[in-house]
């Protein structure tokens, strides 16, 4: 299989048979002798300050080895680092250390750690901790936080707040069509299968071995370094597997930092299982947004304002902000006039963070809504008013898309979904005595780079082993990066052996914003030419070779297994016969780790669209999606089966968004009242029907030399405003704060 | 989690005398609910008797036509598929099969399900400092908090919570029996006594007495309970509890006049609640969508909503509206 093609092989999954016979092993499930475990006592107060600790009782329970409060916490090295993305610091987005005061800062915070030697020890001892409060009035909404705006400039070094044109007289233009709405998204939280966890081991106490599940290995071993005052060499991660993660173990959470200090002080291993409970709290969520799009458009749909205004939440020791307008809005429509606006604020609520598709989810949700409404006061198609307002250029940047083929996507998804047959007017398509509604959105999600390297071993019996201290959340990385290595390396894809989730190995970025496949890709690439030069070295030198005396430049990989000349095949070498006249037995080659090259003359970005069907009760109205058409342009899909499973996945999590998913708090506590999975309600089975995935497109060699723009988050956007969209068609009733349970309906 | 004995009972009468010779002893059923709770840090009893291998799972039939009895240790899923109870109860069937998931139905028993506790939020977890039925006197934290799933009907200033089972519902209308056993030896509860509506002790969830066995459940022989539906409303489409749930049987004569009718209602209230005022409202009329829209109304005109619950109350009538044109075969 060329690697010039859209769609790569459908490899089956390479760790699938570890999987399914258990035998792979999670991080909280390696063994370390003498390990004790770490249970934590949580405020259940939003705000005010700890004015005692009773510990005495949890102290005396047989087993327990330590209790630690901010009273007799040992000290944190350094100050965390504003950081975020994918550089090699690390991530936090909580950056108080945890037990470093006496200030409780949001509901469910860690005020206590207890380290035993049994579970049940921990838990019970835990349970006995009396903490004394001097609670103070919280900030527990938006409304109340107002006074706190803060408008940040930028995030991840891209501007947020937006002026182009001049919106507001395109808004007061009175020849022009226009709506205005607001549009609610509630908290969500990741719930992942695998709930985040850390072993952690000190070998002696300049060493630190972290079994963690984390999407960075290498993040985690650099704060740990520093907040512990360690050689870099001396803390290593390891994570071979990741049972989900959705961005919810991208950066560092306090119960690692914890179980490091727990471990230190009570001189054993400590393992630290967050629960699921506390996974709503300690591990970040998305969080709530409020946005009010203002759109105006002339009388055949060109689109002349677009103006994005979103509010969201952060807390008080938090620096995560869901960038709404500027990931959607932002790079979205043609328009001559667009404006975006962003404000954050803290209030006493547990950190959020990324969670799939951060900004762009939502905000293709308020946009695409608001899209929909404007082609009913249009009375246009809605793919028709897309298609008019297709952005060629970058709407903000004016350079021009690589690769885009969006207008294809709707295309193909509305010949798939059989749209022309759609009745626009509302009420108006039925099923027996059952409402039935067809609505369709745009997808889109940047092409993210970052730097990695990788290390190539090749040996004479043409087997070869690749290391990158990547990630594989559940995602299919394993089978994907070993089919990179195969075609890269002209290696069998069966002697191929991806190694990863180790600090040990070369550096790969954290597995977020979609961009693993094409960074660490492109070092294997750039390993994989390494490799053929230095095979070529052997070569050139070798008598015996038919490319004895070649210029090293000439030469490169012909065919699997054999380097040769590039515009005389007629002259190569295979590997395994370099090697054996050079008497090795393998050959090593690594990258380097450089920071990705720049292009400033386009824009990179992926595109999709869906369409999907929803039928309705209109007695006992719960929305029930009956049918959903996805057509993606991602650049090259290097594995078709992981892929479309990516897409599946993203559309699942867009139909719990839509329909069911909502972490609701306590108006009084400040703590959130959904913590378990009986109530979080993901979608099951029974909710999701047949995913139609489809790709277009064409390898986007512009972008990296895989030609692939990744796919992980795309699934996820444009699908909960497609569904809202649906439901509006089918009931005439536009809900515009999600999830659309019955009760909205009514 | 406290610190707790673990033993498990060979008989009835030993698990019996094992409850009473201990304070805060517990009874283990199939443990879905009681661990959970335990782990909350919700119940701490400090012995546990596992009552799950007792010879009570049977479900047979009783002498003279007097309907069947179904053993408290029965699992929910063998009750759901068993013969019998498809044949002549199937409203049992579908409401045991519409609540949980495979995995929980293969664990839980019908007497840990009839002791069920409520999924009130703040009940659940003592993070929450108010909750009258964890805490007696602590306040009810669901009042003024979030109280999207609770009760509409029969409820107290000092509790909103709702029992969550749908097996009790159907229960209700099949006006079940519960079989119980004590130190003084065994009594008969029907399912309309057994569990309690809040009051001022919402702490007491039933009549069930804390030294009591529940040995089994009885279901009086009925007819008409083969033309039965249980509808369960919920936010997904499947594995959620009920937000309002509505068990229904009827019987009618040839020219459509209601001669019989059960109706009983889920996650409206503290207890399954039994529809009498909608059933004597449709005794001796014709079936129409119209009719059961008035006994719905008549049914419903005490209920009462909170901030997030209110919703309830019009769709426990359209839901009453939906199961009865359904069992009365007026759907399309
Ligand atoms: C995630 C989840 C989802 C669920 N969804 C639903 C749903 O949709 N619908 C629904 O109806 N239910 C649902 N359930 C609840 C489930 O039906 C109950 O947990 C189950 O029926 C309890 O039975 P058990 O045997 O496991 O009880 P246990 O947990 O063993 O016991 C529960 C209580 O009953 C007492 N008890 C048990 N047996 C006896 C006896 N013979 N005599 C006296 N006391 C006894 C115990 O002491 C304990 O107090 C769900 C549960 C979970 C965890
Ligand atoms: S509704 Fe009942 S169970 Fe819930 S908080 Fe109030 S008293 Fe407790």
């Amino acid at each position: 299989m060329s690697a010039t093609t859209l769609i790569g092989p459908a490899r089956s999954r390479v760790d699938g048979r570890l999987k399914v016979t258990g035998a792979a092993k999670y991080s909280v499930e390696f063994e370390v002798p003498k390990c004790a475990y770490g249970w934590t006592v949580e405020s259940n107060i939003a705000k005010g300050k700890i004015t005692a600790i009773e510990t005495k009782a949890a102290q005396a329970v047989p087993g327990v080895l330590a209790v630690l409060t901010h009273l007799n916490m040992p000290k944190f090295k350094e100050a965390p680092k504003k950081e975020g993305g994918g550089g090699g610091a690390g991530i936090r987005n909580e950056e108080r250390f945890p037990l470093s005061d006496d200030g409780v800062y949001y509901a469910g915070q860690y005020v206590a750690l207890v380290v035993a030697e049994t579970i049940e020890q921990a838990r019970h001892a835990a349970s006995l901790v009396r903490v004394s409060y001097a609670p103070e009035e919280p900030l527990l909404t938006m409304e109340a936080a107002v006074r706190k705006a803060d408008k940040p400039k930028k995030n991840n070094d891209t501007p947020v707040q937006i002026n182009k044109g001049d919106v507001a007289t395109a808004l007061k233009d009175a020849s022009l069509v226009k709506i205005e709405q607001t549009y609610i998204t509630p908290t969500e939280t990741h719930n992942p299968i695998e709930m985040s966890g850390t072993i952690a081991h000190w070998e002696d106490d300049q060493k630190l071995t972290l079994y963690d599940a984390t999407q960075f290995v290498k993040g985690v071993q650099n704060i740990l370094a520093r907040s512990l005052g360690l050689e870099l060499e001396n803390v290593r991660i390891i994570c071979p597997f990741v049972g989900g993660a959705f961005g919810c173990k991208g950066a560092v959470w306090m119960h690692v930092l914890l179980a490091a200090m727990g471990s230190k002080v009570a001189g054993v291993p400590v393992k630290m299982h967050v629960t699921r409970r506390n996974m709503f709290v300690g591990a970040g969520h998305r969080t709530p947004t409020r946005q009010t799009l203002s759109l105006a458009a002339t009388k055949d749909g060109k689109l002349q304002a677009i103006q994005h205004v979103s509010e969201t939440l952060t807390s008080p020791v938090g620096q995560f902000t869901e960038s709404c307008g500027s990931r959607s809005t932002g790079v979205m429509y043609e328009s001559p006039s667009i404006r975006v606006e962003e404000t954050v604020y803290p209030v006493n609520v547990s950190t959020p963070t990324f969670m799939r598709a951060p900004g762009e989810c939502p905000g293709t949700y308020a946009l695409e809504c608001a899209m929909d409404e404007l082609a009913i006061a249009l009375k246009m198609d809605p793919v028709a008013l897309r298609l008019a307002n297709h952005a060629d250029n970058h709407p903000t940047k004016n350079v021009p898309f690589s690769a885009k083929h969006l207008r294809e996507a709707y295309q193909l998804g509305a010949e798939k979904f059989g749209w022309s047959k759609r009745n626009p007017e509302l009420r108006s398509m039925r099923d027996g005595d059952l409402l039935v509604g067809w609505g369709m959105a745009t997808a889109t999600y940047p092409a993210h780079k970052m730097s990695a390297a990788a290390k190539v071993i090749l040996r004479a019996d043409n087997s070869a082993t690749v290391q990158c201290a990547t990630h594989d959340l559940g995602t299919g990385a394993y089978t994907a990066f070993t089919q990179i290595s195969s075609e890269q390396l002209g290696v069998p894809f069966e002697k191929v052996t991806f190694e990863l989730g180790k600090s040990d190995f070369p550096f790969g970025p954290v597995a977020g914003g979609s961009n693993s496949t094409g960074t660490v890709g492109t070092a294997i690439h750039e390993a994989a030419v390494l490799l053929h030069k230095a095979l070529a070295e052997l070569a050139v030198k070798d008598s015996k070779s038919p490319l004895y005396n070649t210029k090293i430049e000439e030469i490169g990989m012909v065919a699997e297994g054999r380097i040769g000349i590039v515009t005389d095949q007629t002259k190569s070498d295979s590997y395994a016969d370099i090697l054996k006249r050079a008497g090795r037995d393998s050959i090593e080659v690594q990258s380097e780790q450089k920071p990705p090259e720049e292009n400033k003359k386009q824009a990179f970005q992926s595109w999709g669209a869906h369409f999907c069907e929803v039928k309705i009760d209109p007695l006992l109205p719960r929305v029930q999606v009956t049918r959903v058409v996805s057509v993606m342009n991602c650049g090259r899909i290097v594995s078709a089966k992981t892929a479309r499973s990516q897409i599946m996945g993203g559309v699942t999590m867009g139909i719990g968004m839509a329909l069911t998913e909502e972490t609701s708090y306590d108006p009084a506590t400040g703590l959130p009242v959904i913590r378990n999975l009986a109530d979080y309600h993901v979608p099951t089975n029974a909710d999701v029907p047949e995913i139609d995935v489809s790709f277009v497109g064409e390898p986007d060699f512009a972008f990296n030399p895989i030609g692939a723009r990744g796919m992980g988050e795309i699934g996820i956007t444009g699908i909960a405003a497609a569904i809202a969209n649906a439901v509006y068609h089918a009931t005439g009733k536009r809900v515009r704060d999600l999830p659309i349970t019955p009760d909205k309906l009514i | 989690m406290n610190p707790f004995t673990y033993s498990r009972a060979a008989d009835a009468a030993e698990a019996v005398s094992a409850l009473s010779a201990k304070p805060h002893t517990k009874f283990l059923g199939g443990g879905t609910n009681l661990i959970d709770l335990m782990k909350m840090g919700v119940e701490t009893p400090a012995q546990l008797i596992d009552i799950g291998r007792l010879p009570m799972a049977q479900v047979e039939e009783l002498p003279d036509g007097k309907g069947i009895r179904i053993g408290a240790l029965a699992r929910n899923s063998d009750v759901a598929e068993h013969a019998l109870i498809q044949q002549r109860y199937p409203l049992l069937s579908q409401a045991l099969l519409a609540g949980a998931s495979p995995q929980l139905r293969n664990m839980a028993t019908v007497g840990g399900n009839l002791m069920q506790r409520t999924r009130c939020y703040y009940f659940y977890d003592p993070a929450f400092p108010q909750c009258n039925k964890r805490n007696p006197g602590s306040g009810c934290g669901a009042l003024k908090g979030y109280n999207r799933i609770h009760a509409i009907l029969g409820q107290s200033e000092q509790c909103i919570a709702t029992n969550p089972s749908d097996m009790n519902v159907a229960l209700a209308a099949l006006e079940a029996v519960i079989r119980v056993q004590g130190p003084k030896g065994e009594r008969e509860i029907p399912i309309a006594d057994f569990h309690r509506l809040p009051g001022t002790t919402p702490n007491v969830d039933t009549n069930l007495k804390e030294d009591e066995l529940i040995t089994a459940v009885d279901l009086p022989a009925m007819p008409f309970a083969t033309r039965s539906h249980y509808l369960k409303v919920r936010d997904r489409a499947s594995y959620a509890f009920a937000i309002v749930s509505v068990a229904a049987a009827i019987e009618m004569d040839a020219g459509k006049k209601i001669t019989a009718v059960r109706i009983a209602l889920g996650g409206v209230a503290h207890k399954p609640w039994r529809a009498k005022k909608a059933e004597q409202q449709l005794m001796g009329k014709d079936a129409d969508e119209k009719v059961f829209r008035a006994a719905a109304e008549a049914e419903l005109a005490a209920a009462k909503g909170y901030e997030h619950n209110s919703f309830k109350i019009e769709l426990a009538k359209r839901s009453i509206v939906r199961a009865l044109t359904t069992v009365a075969g007026m759907n399309s």
